[in-house]
């Protein structure tokens, strides 16, 4: 039915495009040529497709594309949009914390949010923030390794409240 | 998802004038994480959504009012509520269940009136808020009724709400020291959906069990109160003989299915064992309160 023109920013530019009520956030992004967020459940359980609206983890697959309008949206591309990677990013690598690498865009994204809210994480509290991240690979292990590697004092920095 | 249409009213009068008593296929969207499962799955096509996320931000407040009753807006987020520092003090057993409800991105997202709402049995907000004894506030073209929360639901996904009505508050009167926990048992993996959900509370005067409120869901087709184990609690100590016999009157009063979860002689041995266990942990668990 009815296409709308939505305007929102996206990593940082402020942009404009056309989208119907049909659509979730994720086909508005591939609109843009951003693939980092995917659909892969489509319900909203594996964290695929992870993105973030005015600095908040959302599931695009479960997000009306037009409820970007005049929203701050952010994805995994914009992370190392200074040229360096997030401390995140940098410690997923130094932990091997993935295999095929599907699923992490939506694990860095999640785990920079755990970061926000519990800086000094528990076992517990990443098991539960991530429980609805899937990592068909099972670098589960290698992931929380990650996160408390992230989560100490040499990685906390403003990358990780951006 | 197959199109639709979708208006996006700022105030609630407007929301409310937008939604079509006669028609089934115009639905209120508050969070649509629910809903869009509906649709994905081809059960639920709207020809129009109304869109609440441009109504006025007070229905998105929570507050303690006089009297230490939680008002909750029916549009705030379940995280708001997970991260409420008046609720965290006050109804540590609201943050203990939204820790495990969904996921933190659908917590984002998904808001208070539509998880009450959306009638289904699975859910893990509508037993814990009915055996808190929380009432809503539901407005329509011809003004706000209340309704205690335990009569919204009418069946599976079926509530007692009109087309046209919207659930715009629910309040929860202050626990007063009533003790309050909910266990849920998902039985294929930790974030599926529950085979049984039992939330109790109740108060405790002289060591006994005093005015015990049991709620039963996901096993049932709709949040429903046990009334036989409720009275089999009342006035006694929270002993094995006692928590045994309530959990033998509520495996028998409810009316619980096979599905897909378990077959309906497993999910009635859960509920004996869930309901001694939630009044276990409503006795022992107000203490160990997580940030």
């Amino acid at each position: 039915m009815s296409a709308r023109t939505i305007t929102f920013t996206l990593n940082g530019e402020p942009v404009s495009t056309t989208t119907e009520p049909h659509r979730n956030l994720v086909e508005l992004l591939q609109q843009f040529g951003l693939f980092g967020a995917r659909e892969s459940c489509g319900q909203g359980l594996c964290g695929c497709c992870t993105v973030l609206v005015d600095d908040v983890a959302v599931s695009g697959c479960l997000y009306f594309a037009v409820w970007a309008d005049g929203k701050t949206i952010s994805t995994v591309e914009h992370l190392d949009a200074d040229g360096a990677l997030s401390k995140v990013q940098q410690a997923f690598i130094d932990c091997g914390a993935f295999q095929c690498g599907f699923c992490t865009p939506g694990f860095v994204l999640m785990a920079q949010q755990l970061l926000k809210a519990h800086p000094d994480p528990s076992d517990d509290d990443i098991r539960h923030y991530l429980s609805g991240n899937l990592c068909r690979c099972a670098a589960y292990p290698e992931i929380i390794e990650a996160v408390k590697r992230a989560a100490k004092a040499a990685y906390v920095s403003e990358k990780i409240n951006r | 998802m197959i199109p639709f249409d979708m208006v996006e009213p700022t105030s609630l009068q407007e929301a409310i004038a937008l939604l079509d008593p006669e028609d089934g296929s115009v639905r209120p969207v508050a969070g649509g994480t629910a809903l869009m499962l509906m649709m994905k799955a081809g059960v639920f096509q709207p020809s129009r959504l109304v869109c609440l996320h441009r109504i006025e931000p007070s229905y998105a407040r929570i507050a303690i009012k006089d009297g230490g009753a939680l008002q909750i807006g029916a549009m705030a987020t379940l995280s708001q509520l997970e991260y409420d520092v008046n609720v965290g003090k006050h109804f540590p057993v609201l943050k203990r269940t939204l820790r495990t409800l969904s996921n933190p991105r659908v917590r984002n997202v998904a808001r208070v009136g539509g998880a009450l709402a959306h009638g289904d049995p699975h859910m893990d907000l509508p037993p814990v808020l009915a055996a808190l004894g929380a009432r809503i506030t539901i407005a329509s073209r011809k003004g706000n009724r209340e309704l205690p929360l335990e009569q919204l639901y009418a069946g599976y996904y079926e509530t007692v709400l009109n087309k046209d009505e919207l659930i715009t508050t629910v309040t929860v009167p202050a626990l007063d020291g009533r003790k309050a926990a909910y266990i849920k048992v998902t039985s294929r993996t930790a974030d599926d959906w529950p085979a049984l959900g039992v939330a109790v509370s109740f108060a405790v005067k002289n060591g006994a069990i005093h005015d015990p409120v049991v709620v039963v869901s996901a096993a049932t087709e709709k949040v429903t109160r046990m009334a036989n184990a409720e009275r089999l609690l009342q006035g006694r100590a929270a002993e094995d003989a006692a928590l045994n016999r309530a959990g033998d009157a509520a495996a028998d009063e409810a009316s619980i299915h096979s599905d897909a979860h378990g077959t309906a002689a497993y999910k009635r041995e859960l509920l004996r064992v869930c309901l001694r266990r939630a009044v276990r942990k409503a006795l022992s668990a107000d203490a160990e309160v997580r940030p």
